[in-house]
């Protein structure tokens, strides 16, 4: 392939075309939000920069046509909701990685049964468990059933995550622990765990991400109370002002700032481990 | 010695049957001594592994019974048993310094903090630890790594120590001058070593006895001497050294040596096997060191008439030991390795290959 230039070169162009396509969108948004306001709509040309959009978001602007977005509340929910499902989800989803290191009667079928939970259609997802809350009286909420639809939803994710975190596991380790005299369970908390950690994290990262923006499953599972996709959602069917706009670049750069917290966790472990290679090389 | 027989191990008709029925260890019966140091060697596959990881309790035996010291341990967990393993990767912990590796068989039992930095501080100056004691283990050579795995191992004072490959992941210069700790460690300690072995020169210098498996079965236990000079069955004759096997009938026994008919006509063994019956198909076994060469003219008497002609194929010397190919008169080839001074004449294409009675071994012949 080194010596096929033309080949190259279309690869090339490939990627950037994708790249564009996967950012473009986000990029256009960010550089609407700082129109002036409220005169200026969700479109170009820019009539002049301001940052009109973020304070009007935060109620910092005299009172105008356009009123605030309603999202205060939804925002404080979607983040409690992602937060509990991502605990539950990487909770469970670790512990079911854990089952099938070992071979059980029925696993494959189990594991099949598992990952096509993430498979199945989520508007028909959310729709069933409407349906089956309505017949069992149960009223539907977002800290209920939504939390629960959520869970069912990344579960799979963390779970895939956790499996492969696990196959890659040195098992002799837990073993050189067990022959220590050191029981199975107190095993798995000082030197299992502490080990897959990198990966916990990683799969809490999926849960989290997966249930912040997660919309079909939510609109018929969650009850009167939005959460912030349906909030979101809802500000469309009147009218759309760029004050959306910069509360997309906001909520983005927290979705960044959360990675960014990630990577340094992850590089924290990796460092620490090779500084300790170096020293030795120097010895 | 007490009357009362009393074993630090014991394996008692021990069978191992995974889910899948594959039979992974049949028929495993041994007794092991206080102090002995045991090698379990045979091909990939043969079930030794499997073996030490039942006596660990990292696997359930199908059926048969594990003792230690008169204590039956089938149903006791892998983290109850009087055992400590070395594995061959050391499985050390990588998230903690030497000293917390060490110390963590300890810091689980009950024990003052006093007396435990006692012993692994004892421990760590018995390995030459003590100025990585702070490190993680990541960064450490292999032959550290292999000694922190021993001290972490020895800690807890094991009643016995299983060793699988500990030896595997060294490179071979190390692999040498750590077998000999070894063996002094095991002196030192004076507990029970079971040591897991593909590498049947180990076993041979390192082991009290060892115990060649093939196909999870057990083929022989014998000191590495008696193993090397007297195999008893024909997997152990060609997995073990360096043996010419020769096959053909039984034809008698005299005063404890077997007369065997062959193609190359009839040659003297020591009969390795009682059940063997004369008439019976049967294999003469003789070691490429047993084996002098002669000039082709040279008297046979000494030898009881265990000699054969074969063609030179090619000779090397290589410091005290001359490596023959030869050429026998089916057309079958033949490597013989031979101490220089026992070939003094000269060399010519044709030479005569003896052996001494003693030296041959008769065993049955393997299907």
């Amino acid at each position: 392939m080194e010596n096929q230039p033309a080949l190259r070169g279309a690869l090339g162009l490939y990627t950037v075309i994708f790249i564009t396509f996967l950012y473009a969108p986000f990029i256009v948004l960010a550089i609407l939000s700082f129109q002036s306001g409220p005169e200026g709509g969700p479109q170009f040309p820019i009539i002049h920069w301001s940052i009109y959009w973020y304070k009007h978001l935060f109620g910092l602007t005299p009172p105008s046509r356009v009123a605030p977005l309603p999202i205060g509340d939804a925002l404080i929910r979607s983040l409690i909701l992602a937060f509990a499902t991502m605990v539950t989800s990487t909770l469970l989803g670790t512990l079911t990685a854990q089952a099938f290191r070992r071979r059980f009667t029925g696993s494959g079928l189990v594991f099949y049964l598992v990952v096509l939970g993430m498979m199945v259609p989520g508007v028909l997802v959310g729709l069933g468990v409407a349906l089956v809350s309505t017949y069992l009286g149960v009223d539907r909420s977002w800290w209920g059933t939504t939390f629960l639809v959520h869970v069912v939803y990344t579960f799979p994710f963390a779970f895939l995550v956790m499996l492969a975190v696990l196959n890659r596991f040195d098992r002799s380790v837990e073993e050189a622990a067990w022959a220590l005299g050191v029981p199975p369970a107190r095993t798995f908390r000082k030197i299992t765990f502490p080990l897959i950690f990198p990966g916990v994290l990683s799969a809490m990262l999926f849960a989290f991400t997966l249930s912040y923006d997660e919309f079909p499953r939510t609109l018929f599972a969650a009850g009167g109370d939005l959460t912030l996709p349906l909030a979101i959602y809802g500000t469309f069917s009147v009218e759309i002002h760029p004050n959306i706009f910069a509360f997309g670049v906001l909520t983005t750069l927290f979705s960044f700032a959360i990675l960014a917290v990630y990577g340094l966790l992850m590089a924290m472990s990796v460092r620490r481990a090779r500084r300790v290679a170096i020293q030795e090389e120097i010895a | 010695m007490s009357a009362v027989a009393s074993y630090d191990l014991e394996l008692a008709a021990v069978r191992k049957v995974y889910d899948n029925h594959v039979v992974a260890v049949s028929n495993f019966d041994l007794r092991v001594d206080r102090g002995e140091f045991i090698s379990f060697v045979g091909p990939s596959g043969c079930g030794k592994t499997t073996t030490l990881r039942m006596i660990a309790g990292f696997e359930a035996i199908t059926s048969g019974d594990i003792l230690i010291r008169d204590q039956r341990i089938n149903d006791l967990p892998a983290e109850r048993r009087p055992t400590s393993t070395i594995f061959q990767n050391f499985a050390l912990f990588p998230h903690m310094t030497v000293r917390k590796n060490v110390e963590y068989g300890l810091a689980v039992k009950r024990m003052g903090a006093a007396e435990r930095k006692r012993r692994v501080d004892g421990i760590l100056e018995k390995f030459e630890l003590t100025d990585v004691a702070d490190r993680k283990t990541n960064g450490l050579s292999g032959g550290q790594r292999q000694r922190v795995a021993l001290a972490r191992g020895l800690v807890v004072e094991p009643q016995i120590l299983l060793l699988d490959e500990p030896l595997g992941a060294l490179d071979a210069n190390l692999r040498k001058s750590i077998q000999n700790e070894l063996k002094l460690l095991q002196r030192n300690l004076g507990i029970t070593f079971i040591f897991v072995t593909h590498a049947q020169s180990e076993a041979l210098v390192l082991s009290d006895r060892i115990v060649v498996m093939n196909r999870g079965e057990v083929e022989q236990v014998s000191p590495p001497i008696e193993l090397y000079t007297r195999p008893k069955t024909p997997f152990v004759a060609r997995f073990i050294g360096r043996n010419t096997i020769i096959d053909g009938t039984l034809a008698g026994v005299e005063r404890g040596r077997g007369l065997v008919d062959t193609a190359y006509g009839r040659f003297t063994g020591v009969v390795n096997d009682p059940k063997l019956e004369i008439g019976t198909a049967a294999s003469l076994v003789v070691p490429s060191e047993a084996i002098d060469i002669h000039a082709p003219t040279a008297p046979r008497e000494p030898y009881a008439g265990n000699a054969i002609t074969g063609r030179v194929l090619a000779s090397d010397v290589v410091a005290h030991t001359r490596y023959l190919s030869l050429v026998l008169p089916d057309e079958r080839e033949l490597a013989v390795e031979s101490h220089v001074s026992k070939y003094e004449e000269e060399f010519s294409d044709t030479v005569l290959i003896c052996w001494s009675p003693d030296e041959g071994t008769i065993i049955a012949q393997g299907a």
